[in-house]
């Protein structure tokens, strides 16, 4: 390399890079923005900088929409370390609505619970960027970049309930975690460099293609640390354990975020990264044992766990943590339907997740989040629109057709059993079974007339915006379980658009 | 003219749902007519469609379809939109549509609890089961089979009896469980005809042929064979179907649901859901599996000889007149599915016919247990006598469907007993046997419960209770009617019903023979059923 690789702002761009952070360069902008914003923002006024939060969102969604139709032919930006095409522009479309979506429910949720401070957004908008950067992160440096900037951001934010024990011990144990996974992630890439001499991601895998069918142990043990870093980021088991305390915990609308986001921007790493990088034979009839096992404990653990817990919020913590197990079912069949599969299962996660838990969010009233099992009996005779919505999100959780989940399921299911591997499935289709009970319970409370002696709970009227959020996901629970091809299609073309060399 | 009105068939419930959530919750008689009026629509076309398909249908191949449409669905893994009405779905739909129109109209003259939600889930649960019984394709029919669930679940959970819940929730799991397994055969059959084949297809007609190994299945390192990859497929069906219908050992959420579920819920749960269990091993289990089906014909059958005398049995010690119904209910079911697994044209055909028939028993029975524990306040035999001189129109219902419940020659159950029985002795004569034991047994149960209910001195809970109302033997008036009716020209159903019959059993059988007697009922054979 010449003096001009070390200083690549003299060099004549090969292409024009930055078209490939568009995205990612308007959110960290609006991140910006609102840091600033915030200092000369009255309290009262809070609430606008949402509206701005939200429009960095949209820009940076009409970024992707707009480069979806430029990265036609996938290549890599800046050097290899960041991976220009339609997979990572998918997950960077789920991330964005989501972030909307929960832009949408968050200024009321924080009134009523008197956390209205505006560093929310800001830091909402910079744990987006680094789940988008993470997305598309074609080089290990990135992702460990883009893990640590979500991952600070999402510490912060489970504690932003200060004055609440809980929240704050959600943020101690999420950060204590946090950082014990990035120190495995940080030595596993520290091995696989070592082993392969590269951290570009299609280098690496040249390298291992090259290295002549002899597997290094070394390499191996970073393959396996990198895994564990990533399992925390999905919560997959047996790294699972903090999942559920800091869902409860966290203000629900950070839960909202955080259970939706990290998980897809994760799932996103880890299929680009071992899917596509360690998808070499050799490598993967190693790895694949490890992921097969994680998948299968991480669907009985999360479902069997679920059905003991009597708050909602540690209930979709576990069901969180099951789903995560389906979702590996389509890491472990290395198929290109295995693939698409996932990212129909991450975007149908995605709208059901964010929809419950924004129904959870919408209920809360002044004190409280309303989360415990008692406090939903009855939700149906009081609020029949929302309890609707809520059954639908539990219905596509449980993957019940005609929702989304259902042909999620489907999809991953008919991945495994196409690429012969049907004791996965049969794992999968077992605790599914199991995981009806659970869901079909709370759905059943919803609709059970509370006692005359209960107390009733006073839970908050919806407000247009949360009520628009609960149409908008109940309508794609809906939709993707109807007009499958709608999105379907996109993660087709996601799964073939994904950059392979360099 | 060329209306798809299968797919209008489907949606039209569901639109009616969906308007239903604009009328405000109080609007209680706009609600209910609204909801009686699509129901009624929704069966106006499909009688007149079955009235008038005539007995050639309109598309070729082993298995013709006299009205079908297909769209494309997902082209990525080949599913498609295929829905078709044969002579097979035919009069199950009809049923179907009947049996809504029963429910809609039973809930419109009680007043029910949050009624809006009643209604738009019995419109949804109409879309659903038509789906099931008009879907071609396997991904389809998974779609409306398990997602019938959903309404289902909640109707059942939030009206009965306060057992409901418990009941409600073993009903979906056992359900949700015998689906999932045939989710796994559906996929595997998927993928064995894709590699077979090349191409990618859900279509029944497409998958025919099977491509599912033959060869049995060794589980490694222990060496042990087992079914071949075929029977286990078809084993995941039958699980499914198994546990809908029910056979005997899967029955057991049937009592506590027909115990605690309302009326208005049972005349379409008991007269049509059940039985979709058995219609759709005709059309799916039998075609797709010839093979692994006579393989397993035997058990399956003796399965269904047990659920016959075992649900007869269970009946004869009831005192709960409900669960009396409910248990002959399970025996009838097993009747049923006895005519299925003769694999001869008599038997499935019997089974059809059954299958129409039942329903419109079934559904008069549960509404006159109804009418009798609203006026007397108990469902308890031992508490019932002497309702025939207080309730003389009630009677006269009853007799007619006592009679028809246990096979009366001249009633409408007779011809499709009577069916299915030939059909088994051509299986083997000791299931003819033991089945007509359970006629012997339902002669006995059904008497006794009509003798006591009716006859005797009345009991100090009969002395003051009035006959029905006109509205209510209004609504008893078309099942009773159709009993006697279908019982002296059983010709109608059959005729419809035989060349899909013959084709399905032809395909069972995996070669192109119609063996087999012919007899459609006691009408005289029409040969209109030839191509």
């Amino acid at each position: 390399m010449t003096v001009l690789g070390v200083l690549p702002v003299l060099a004549p761009p090969p292409g024009i890079d930055i078209l490939g952070l568009l995205p990612e360069v308007i959110l960290a902008g609006g991140f910006i923005v609102l840091m600033m914003l915030d200092l000369v923002t009255a309290p009262a006024q809070r609430g606008w900088l949402a509206v701005v939060s939200v429009v960095a969102v949209a820009g940076a969604f009409g970024a992707t929409v707009w480069c979806w139709f430029d990265a036609a032919t996938p290549r890599t930006v800046y050097f290899g370390a960041f991976a220009y095409d339609r997979f990572g522009l998918f997950i960077n479309a789920i991330i964005l609505v989501s972030t909307a979506l929960v832009l949408m429910i968050t200024p009321q949720y924080l009134n009523r619970r008197g956390l209205h401070y505006g560093e929310y957004y800001a830091l909402i908008l910079g744990a987006a960027t680094g789940m988008m950067l993470l997305a598309g992160a074609g080089s290990l440096m990135v992702i460990f970049l883009a893990i640590e900037l979500l991952s600070i951001a999402l510490y912060i934010l489970s504690g932003f309930n200060r004055t609440e024990p809980r929240s704050q011990e959600a943020a101690m144990k999420y950060l204590l975690l946090g950082g014990f996974a990035s120190g495995f992630l940080l030595f596993g890439m520290a091995l696989i460099y070592g082993e392969t001499g590269h951290t570009q991601l299609t280098l690496i895998a040249a390298a291992i293609t090259n290295g002549g069918g002899t597997v290094d142990p070394l390499l191996m043990a970073g393959i396996a640390l990198l895994f564990v870093g990533l399992a925390f980021k999905i919560s997959a088991a047996p790294f699972h354990t903090w999942t559920p305390d800091v869902y409860q915990g966290a203000p629900t609308s950070v839960t909202t975020f955080m259970s939706v986001t990290t998980k897809v921007a994760a799932f996103a790493a880890l299929i680009r990264v071992f899917s596509y990088t360690f998808g070499e034979p050799l490598i993967y009839d190693r790895w694949k044992i490890i992921v097969y096992f994680v998948a299968i404990a991480s669907m009985v653990v999360g479902n069997v766990a679920a059905l003991r817990q009597t708050s909602l919020k540690r209930v979709l913590g576990y069901s969180g943590i099951a789903q995560g197990g389906y979702i590996l079912i389509g890491v472990v069949v290395l198929t290109p339907a295995a693939t698409w599969g996932s990212l129909y299962y991450l975007a149908s996660y995605a709208v059901a997740n964010i929809g419950a838990f924004a129904v959870i969010t919408v209920m809360a009233n002044r004190g409280e989040d309303l989360d415990s099992y008692a406090s939903l009996r009855g939700l149906a005779f009081r609020r029949p629109y929302v309890a609707a919505a809520m059954g639908l999100f539990l219905l596509s959780l449980g993957g019940f057709p005609p929702t989304a989940g259902f042909f999620a399921k489907f999809f991953v299911f008919a991945a495994a059993i196409g690429a012969h591997e049907l004791p996965l499935a049969l794992w999968g289709i077992g605790t599914s079974a199991v995981s009806v009970f659970y869901y079909l319970r709370v759905g059943l409370l919803m609709y059970t007339r509370p006692q005359p002696d209960e107390p009733s709970y006073n839970w908050s009227r919806t407000s247009l915006s949360g009520g628009g959020v609960l149409a908008l996901t109940a309508a794609g629970t809906l939709v993707m379980g109807i007009f499958v091809t709608l999105v379907l299609n996109i993660a087709v073309s996601a799964q073939n658009g994904i950059v392979l060399h360099g | 003219m060329n209306v798809p009105w299968l797919t209008v068939v489907l949606l039209l419930p569901l639109a009616a749902a969906a308007l239903l959530q604009v009328i405000p919750r109080t609007a209680v008689t706009l609600l209910k007519a609204l909801t009686v009026t699509a129901t009624a629509a929704a069966a106006a076309i499909v009688w007149t469609l079955v009235a008038t398909m005539g007995g050639s249908p309109h598309s070729a191949g082993p298995l013709s379809f006299h009205y079908s449409e297909i769209h494309q669905w997902i082209p990525v893994i080949g599913a498609t939109y295929h829905v078709g009405l044969d002579g097979i779905s035919a009069w199950i739909l009809a049923l179907n549509a009947g049996v809504f129109v029963l429910g809609a109209i039973l809930v419109s003259r009680r007043s029910t609890d949050r009624l809006k939600l009643f209604c738009g889930l019995l419109l949804l649960t109409e879309t659903m089961t038509a789906g099931v019984l008009l879907s071609v394709d396997l991904l389809l029919f998974y779609l409306f089979w398990e997602g019938m669930l959903i309404p289902l679940y909640f109707l059942l959970a939030n009206y009965g009896n306060e057992n409901r819940g418990r009941a409600t929730v073993k009903f979906i799991v056992y359900t949700v469980a015998g689906s999932l397994l045939m989710l796994v055969s559906i996929l595997s059959l998927f993928f064995a005809h894709g590699v077979a084949s090349g191409n990618l297809s859900f279509d029944l007609t497409q998958l025919l042929g099977g491509g599912l190994s033959k060869q049995p299945l060794v589980i490694p390192w222990v060496n042990i064979t087992t079914f071949t990859p075929e029977q286990w497929a078809f084993l995941g069906f039958a699980a499914a179907f198994a546990i809908k219908i029910p056979l005997v050992p899967f029955h057991t959420w049937l009592p506590d649901l027909y115990e605690s579920a309302p009326v208005a819920v049972l005349v379409f749960f008991a007269g049509l859901v059940s039985k979709l269990g058995a219609y759709s091993f005709i059309r799916f289990a039998l075609t797709l599996f010839p093979d692994a089906v006579n393989t397993f014909k035997w058990v399956l059958a003796a399965l269904a000889v047990v659920s016959i005398i075992y649900g007869a049995l269970m009946a004869l010690s009831q005192r709960d007149i409900k669960r009396i119904v409910a248990y002959s209910s399970l025996s009838h079911l097993g009747f049923i599915a006895l005519g299925i697994f003769t694999l001869n044209v008599n038997g499935i055909n019997g089974a059809v016919i059954q299958i129409v028939n039942h329903g419109i028993i079934i559904a008069a029975l549960f509404i006159i247990v109804d009418i009798i524990e609203q006026r007397t306040g108990t469902r308890d035999r031992h508490e019932l006598a002497g309702l025939e001189r207080r309730m003389p129109w009630l009677y006269a219902f009853f007799l007619v469907a006592t009679l028809a419940g246990l096979g009366m020659p001249g009633m409408n159950s007779f011809a499709g007993e009577f069916s299915i029985m030939l059909g088994a002795f051509q299986l083997h004569p000791a299931y003819a046997v033991l089945a007509g034991l359970g006629v012997v047994l339902a002669c006995w149960y059904m008497l006794r419960l009509h003798q006591g209910v009716m006859h005797d001195p009345p009991q100090p809970r009969t002395e003051a209770v009035g006959d029905i109302r006109p509205a209510q033997g209004l609504v008893l008036l078309p099942l009773v009617g159709l009993m006697v009716f279908l019982g002296v020209f059983p010709g109608p159903v059959g005729d419809v019903t035989q060349l899909s019959v013959k084709q399905t059993t032809a395909l069972a059988h995996g070669y192109a023979s119609t063996a087999g007697p012919n007899f459609s009922g006691l009408g005289p054979v029409s040969p209109g059923g030839q191509p």
